[in-house]
């Protein structure tokens, strides 16, 4: 049977998430999480996340800072540079088309 | 939620696998890495619990396996840790297995002929000939040095347990001026 895996969906667009999710905020990496998964994203691993975070930094797209916290640890916040801007706009505009397309297809054929 | 000392036990277990795995980063990277995932860890175990947020995680290899890729790219990449292991261990090995061939032939020729001075090629292709003088309980050694052929099998193990052959087909992808803090 023919099924749409949303992990393998989730892999092809977590970059782009995880820069939306940082759009308007700075944001640590639990912090991120848990606005991915308040946004609907529930399947999206911690550790994904993690590794994403590091590559978007290492990538260029992020910059990072530490604050200390009361409750804890020091925390290592990310955010989005001009460049991680840049990339957030052409990547989210290239999304917006594909499903644009995607729900002009399935629409006119009368699905979903 | 609070979290107990056998929780940090737990979370300092993990991130302690996940240092040893992370070893190729450079160091201040690395350091880095430990903290930022201790302190996600310990807020993760206070939001949902310490069994939850290490089985959300997942395991330190997988973990480890995403930082390593995000530093040098999903390419096939060299293991320093893993040439290190082999320049450390390897000869210890093989000073351990040329110094047992020649215990054998001093006992050999100590049952044998008692004392005297006995000549030993050694071990062949591995090991200069050395002489072994027995007197009563004395044993003097001298000779019995590497043979170029095994530095060159020293090297050679380094670079297969490195995979150092990798290191001229990987581009670097780390950022001159990327900094962590």
């Amino acid at each position: 049977m023919l099924c749409v895996d949303t992990t393998q969906l989730l892999k092809g667009v977590l970059d782009l998430a995880v820069l939306a999710a940082l759009r308007d905020e700075d944001g640590y990496g639990y912090d991120i999480l848990r606005r991915l998964r308040a946004a609907g994203l529930q399947d999206v691993g911690d550790a994904s996340v993690y590794g994403t975070l590091r590559r978007l930094f290492t990538g260029g797209f992020l910059n990072t800072y530490v604050v200390p916290s009361d409750e804890g640890p020091h925390r290592k916040y990310y955010a989005l540079n001009a460049a991680g801007r840049a990339e957030l706009d052409r990547n989210g505009k290239t999304w917006r088309e594909f499903a644009s397309t995607m729900n002009d297809l399935l629409g006119d054929r009368g699905i979903v | 939620m609070a979290i107990g000392w056998f929780d940090r036990l737990r979370i300092e277990r993990l991130v302690w696998m996940l240092d040893q795995q992370i070893y190729d980063l450079p160091r201040a990277r690395r350091i880095a890495t430990r903290r930022e995932v201790r302190a996600n860890l310990l807020e993760a175990s206070a939001d949902v619990g310490t069994t939850e947020a290490l089985r959300r995680i997942g395991g330190s290899r997988g973990l480890a396996e995403q930082y390593l890729v995000a530093e040098f790219g999903d390419r096939p990449r060299p293991s320093w840790i893993g040439a290190i292991y082999a320049a450390g261990l390897t000869p210890l090995l093989l000073n351990y297995l040329l110094s047992e061939v020649t215990n054998g032939f001093t006992d050999g020729v100590r049952a044998a002929h008692g004392s005297g001075t006995f000549a030993f090629d050694g071990v062949a292709y591995l090991q200069h000939a050395l002489t072994v003088t027995v007197s009563g309980s004395e044993v003097a050694l001298s000779g019995g040095s590497w043979t170029p052929w095994t530095y060159a099998i020293w090297l050679l193990i380094v670079i297969f347990a490195g995979r150092l052959w990798r290191l001229r087909r990987r581009s670097s992808q780390v950022r001159a001026g990327a900094t962590d803090d």
